[in-house]
């Protein structure tokens, strides 16, 4: 069977556009948390956002795609971590083109970030927006299908929160059976008055940046970015620099409420357990764990607990929320990208605001950088509502 | 793999055996909205009431199946726009209240996965769980994962589904994106009417699946997706799906056509029906159940009752019909407006 590797990766998020530059904000404990500027809400007054600092005339110029209409913001933040996934994995036209070449994005907002236009379109008050055809969740992966004229299988997944990591496991497993060469997954996720309002009527966004396995933790922070990593198959990268090789994964559903995680923990146990035994690891054989840590009471809590009942002795781990935000769909994908870079350059990097760890069971929790770790295997974890938990395990190459 | 239950909530009577009998619903405006069951036997009160209609068909479908079918490890959702009424509704207090305090049960209900969740939760259901929103592909990338699911292994029986629903502002979107017919014709005369646009389906079609089965009734061997293809890459596509399950061209008897009175979709169909297939018998389904993005679940629906000797309502889908051609192999093609292609192979 094919083995997995990652050969390129591209990422914009609040800390900023591409990896490395990401990556120096992660080391120096940098938050890209702060007031929103380009995004309108009422909310932008009183609550703190992980905001890609673009506008979206920014944006297009970054993405030369003026000619289009209708472009959503969270398209073009699509558009810009693809094109630099393709850059990084430097893949031809031609392999673009193959058949054998297929796409799998993310998303759950996709065009409805554009709430006043998405209002009056569905409301018939007026002309048609420039969006009417923008909408609909798939209609980003549309979008980079042409743009980057990919030949191959496309799809979209949406479970909340897990839905890149989930497109990271579709990816791996197309590989792995042979039906694809190579495939380009992630997701990408704009704020958006939509879920903005959404989390608040479920009380659980912060008024402060957000604090991941704090004991005062109160809440998380939206933020939106994209990442997108391309998966090749083994026997067509021989000759490539690999990131990193995806070599297990799980997926479970928590059964328990649709927007709390069960005080058991069902659903996370299960995606982590399945996980290892899906690549025949010992839990002890991971170094680094990518917490899903969104900084609210419930989450941290059971996810902890999660940690404690696979692992016993639970590895190093943060929540890279606390430098972006919570970024929905992309999450996975994103922190997938900075996991990797972490292993490869051998840091821990801080879990940041995190002045009173929770301490249950220890204090695993990275209070304090660290350089020169030897990292081989990593876990990240990304649980979303309606009880949709995934893991993914990546290797050192 | 097989399909060994099935259930389906469409504009047609086909939650209740009357559609099986040959009993067909008329429907003459642009939209064609499903029959409802009561669903008070199956759903608490309290819950029914918070349910969106997307939620509230998926329930009512996956629910009678995971029910009378235990042990089920894993459940696959289709959905391009979920439950998007609720979305607008929440949107629309949005504007309105000018973000105002709002409750958020819209929020909840609106998310695509809250089907496969919800009947997650129902089912006690640990197992694996995905939604699948790509458009006019959704319902085809369940087929493709729940094949990788029983290669790998790792399961051996689904449930999988399409699920889509109308409401008026789904379809205000659509009608201002140039989707729909600008004078209505009857149902019955839908396939043939051939102006610009179509008409606005909905519906919950879903499917036990099972890696090995004795009694079932078709199976699902293969599914193939093209997006933005040229007219070549069709035929291309064809070639492969058969060379890669050992079917011979002339072995596919019959053909399930997407066709929706669309002039200008028309073409694809006809290409595939005139050009690649001129000797089998073609059948379509949109005047029964209206277009929509994950509409190929109610082919599929058909497709399985076919195969399995239902007979009954024969007459009001057949386009062309080739004597002395007895149905083995159903081959599936639709689009969505164009850009989302897709085969879906079945066999008796």
């Amino acid at each position: 069977m094919e083995r997995v590797f990652v050969t390129g990766t591209g990422v914009v998020s609040a800390l900023g556009i591409g990896v490395e530059s990401s990556i120096a904000k992660l080391r120096n404990g940098e938050s890209g948390i702060g007031s929103a500027k380009h995004f309108t809400s009422k909310y932008t007054n009183t609550l703190p956002f992980g905001e890609v600092d673009l506008s979206n005339d920014q944006l297009i110029d970054l993405t030369r795609c003026a000619d289009e209409t209708g472009v959503s913001r969270t398209t073009l933040l699509a558009y810009l971590a693809v094109g630099q996934a393709i850059d990084s994995s430097k893949l031809t036209i031609d392999e673009l083109k193959s058949i054998r070449t297929g796409i799998i994005s993310s998303t759950t907002v996709g065009g409805m970030c554009h709430t006043d236009e998405l209002y009056t379109d569905a409301n018939l008050k007026g002309e048609p927006s420039e969006y009417v055809r923008s909408y609909g969740l798939g209609e980003h992966t549309t979008r980079l299908i042409k743009k980057f004229e990919i030949g191959g299988f496309s799809s979209t997944i949406n479970t909340a929160c897990s839905s890149s990591a989930n497109a990271v496991m579709l990816g791996a497993r197309l590989i792995k059976s042979g039906r694809l060469d190579r495939v380009i997954v992630g997701g990408s996720d704009a704020l958006a008055k939509f879920a903005v309002n959404g989390f608040n009527a479920l009380m659980i966004l912060s008024e402060n940046p957000c604090k991941p396995f704090d004991k005062n933790r109160d809440g998380l922070t939206l933020g939106e970015g994209a990442g997108y990593l391309v998966l090749e198959a083994e026997s067509v990268c021989q000759n490539k620099e690999k990131l990193a090789e995806v070599v297990g994964y799980g997926n479970a559903n928590d059964a328990f409420h649709p927007s709390t995680t069960s005080e058991e923990a069902f659903g996370p146990c299960y995606a982590m357990q399945r996980a290892l035994d899906s690549c025949k690891m010992n839990p002890t054989q991971i170094d680094y764990i990518n917490a899903h840590g969104t900084g609210t009471v419930n989450n941290d809590e059971t996810e902890l607990f999660a940690f404690h009942k696979i692992f016993g002795e639970i590895p190093a781990f943060n929540s890279t929320k606390s430098y972006t935000g919570h970024t929905l769909a992309a999450s996975g994908a994103i922190e997938s990208i900075f996991s990797i870079a972490m292993m490869n350059n051998g840091e821990l990097y801080t879990n940041l605001r995190c002045s009173e760890p929770l301490d249950t069971f220890g204090t695993p929790q990275i209070l304090d950088y660290k350089a020169g770790v030897e990292i081989n295997h990593i876990m990240t974890n990304s649980f979303g509502f309606g009880g949709n938990c995934t893991s993914v395990i990546y290797s050192k190459i | 793999m097989y399909i060994t239950d099935l259930r389906s909530i469409s504009p047609q009577k086909t939650y209740t055996n009357e559609f099986l009998k040959g009993e067909l619903v008329h429907h003459d405006g642009i939209i064609f909205n499903v029959t409802e069951p009561d669903y008070m036997e199956l759903i608490p009160r309290g819950l029914l009431r918070r349910m969106g209609k997307a939620v509230r068909m998926g329930v009512g479908t996956g629910l009678p199946l995971i029910q009378n079918n235990k042990n089920i490890d894993g459940i696959l959702m289709g959905t391009a726009n979920g439950g998007l009424e609720n979305c607008i509704d929440f949107l629309n207090q949005i504007v309105e209240y000018d973000e105002g305090m709002l409750t958020p049960t819209n929020f909840v209900q609106s998310t695509p996965n809250a089907i496969a969740g919800q009947l997650a939760l129902m089912d006690q259901n640990r197992g694996y769980n995905t939604t699948y929103t790509n458009g006019g592909h959704a319902f085809e990338n369940t087929l493709l994962d729940a094949l990788l699911l029983f290669e790998e292994g790792n399961a051996k029986k689904l449930l999988i589904g399409g699920i889509e629903e109308i409401s008026n502002y789904n379809y205000n979107i659509d009608f201002l994106a140039d989707h729909y017919k600008e004078v209505a014709v009857g149902n019955f005369d839908l396939i043939d009417s051939l102006t610009k646009g179509s008409v606005c389906g909905e519906g919950s079609n879903m499917f036990i699946v099972e890696s090995e089965a004795s009694q079932y009734y078709a199976k699902i061997e293969d599914v193939e997706q093209l997006t933005f293809p040229k007219e070549e890459d069709i035929e291309l596509c064809v070639k492969s799906i058969l060379e890669r399950n050992n079917i011979q061209h002339n072995e596919i008897d019959t053909l399930m056509l997407g066709m929706n009175g669309d002039i200008d979709h028309n073409v694809w169909y006809e290409h595939v029906s005139e050009q690649l297939f001129p000797d089998t018998n073609v059948l379509t389904f949109k005047h029964l159940v209206g277009e929509y993005r994950t509409c190929t679940s109610f082919a599929v629906w058909l497709s399985a009752h076919i195969l399995n000797g239902e007979r009954s309502f024969m007459s009001s889908i057949e386009k062309r019909k080739i004597e002395n051609k007895p149905i083995q192999h159903i081959l599936i093609y639709n689009h969505f407006d164009e850009v989302n292609h897709s085969f879906i192979l079945l066999k008796k």
